[in-house]
């Protein structure tokens, strides 16, 4: 008798458990899903350029990221997200991991979203520095030759 | 009483004597088996190192062409059976209205043979003896070790994001062969486009120079369960040597969180935000 209640027990309990990871599951929000990602949600036939000043830079793997406030006209300055390819790839264009720094003054080109009550981001095309005209683009398909530098240097 | 004492004592012995000789013959048998099954590795001789030498210069790091992984959508698609082109003609719409399906996601593996096919990070190719191993950037993960030390792939391979893969050389060509693949391993032409394997997936790779400074990874995939015949395809690398493009440490789940100082004074990594694509959540 005392089994079958523990084995009543411990049913309720593993029910009761999956019950709760199950709603924990279809509960978890889709900020955890990490990935590789296409770049279909950005519309490559539009460009639009805010101007603006850097907020944060995030110089990771598998993906870049630059915070921007800015505007595209007078509006009011708002905070956009600029995602990039990696920095191993954006090196291949001439960047750096201190090329573009919180507190630069910036104008930027990109690819916005699609969807625009997603958010304010897009696709970096180009970055001009205000202070000194230096220009960055991230097309990775616009740099492939072999030995660029050497290339470059000649 | 006393006689089935007897006759249960008697058993009781018997299976007593019949289990000590089971155990005495089992271990007199087991250490020369295990010996016959042990295969080891031998250390590299002095030649071994040497001959490294007169292999093809692969040495660099090794970018892939983007654009003819785009060419290549149109111009060559795989053969894929009924079930498969569906699944990417319904990708392909997603795709085209803005809602990409995920490939790769939770910073799995590209895996074989999508790494090669549709990479868009560079790779290092490694030579030491009896073994190949190519580097991928961006994802601590990105790992192929090739033995071409004439070894044969196992009777029944562990099923790996990579698969099995043992190489010989043909002249200055590495023919690879691939299989022991994960079926969950996507056949993929874009990060966006690409089906399981299903199982039973079996890559040749013809790896080579094809210029001084252009490798050339002429792949066959022969994928019975998605596949109405094998897809031959060509995927092509060029090379850096400015050590700026030396490939640095990258760790896929590294974009997923961003450096912040706590009160207490601590750098400490902190999760940020991000949208089912992979992307970071935008300010709205």
């Amino acid at each position: 008798m005392k089994s079958s209640l523990n084995f009543g027990n411990e049913f309720i309990r593993l029910f009761m458990t999956s019950l709760i990871s199950l709603t924990a599951t279809l509960l978890i929000p889709e900020s955890t899903v990490y990935a590789h990602h296409s770049t279909a949600m950005f519309d490559h036939s539009k460009s639009v350029t805010i101007t603006g000043v850097v907020k944060e830079v995030q110089w990771t793997n598998p993906h870049v990221a630059i915070f921007i406030n800015g505007s595209e006209g007078k509006e009011e300055a708002s905070l956009w997200l600029m995602e990039m390819t990696s920095p191993g790839n954006l090196v291949r264009d001439g960047w750096t991991r201190n090329a573009v720094k919180a507190g630069d003054k910036v104008s930027v080109s990109f690819s916005p979203l699609r969807d625009p009550s997603k958010g304010k981001g897009g696709a970096l095309k180009k970055l001009v520095l205000s202070d000194t005209g230096q220009v960055f683009t991230a097309n990775i398909r616009a740099a492939e030759r072999p030995n660029i530098d050497e290339v470059q240097d000649k | 009483m006393k006689f089935y004492f007897c006759v249960d004592h008697f058993l009781k012995q018997a299976f007593l004597i019949f289990c000590t000789s089971a155990a005495i013959v089992l271990c007199l048998i087991t250490p020369s088996s295990a010996a016959e099954k042990l295969v080891m590795n031998p250390a590299p001789t002095a030649k071994d190192w040497s001959d490294l030498s007169n292999l093809p210069d692969w040495s660099g790091v090794w970018n892939p062409k983007v654009s003819d992984q785009d060419l290549q959508v149109k111009t060559n698609p795989p053969p894929w059976n009924a079930k498969a082109a569906a699944l990417i003609e319904h990708q392909f719409k997603e795709d085209r209205e803005g809602r990409p399906f995920l490939v790769f996601w939770g910073c799995l593996p590209e895996a074989m043979p999508s790494w090669m096919l549709i990479t868009h990070n560079s790779m290092e190719i490694l030579f030491t003896p009896g073994r190949v191993t190519m580097l991928g950037e961006s994802d601590g993960n990105r790992i192929r070790r090739i033995y071409t030390d004439g070894r044969d792939h196992p009777a029944d391979p562990d099923p790996t994001f990579h698969g099995h893969s043992i190489g010989r050389w043909e002249g200055d060509t590495l023919v690879v062969d691939t299989v022991g693949i994960l079926p969950q391993a996507y056949l993929a032409i874009t990060e966006a486009e690409g089906v399981p394997n299903n199982g039973d997936l079996h890559v040749i790779e013809r790896i080579h120079l094809a210029a001084k400074d252009i490798l050339h990874d002429d792949l066959e995939i022969i994928a019975p369960n998605v596949l109405t015949k094998p897809w031959k395809t060509t995927r092509i690398f060029f090379r850096q040597r400015a050590r700026k493009f030396d490939i640095v440490e990258g760790t896929c789940e590294e974009g997923y969180v961003a450096p912040r100082v706590t009160k207490d004074g601590w750098q400490i990594f902190e999760k940020i935000e991000h949208d089912i694509g992979g992307n970071r959540i935008p300010p709205k």
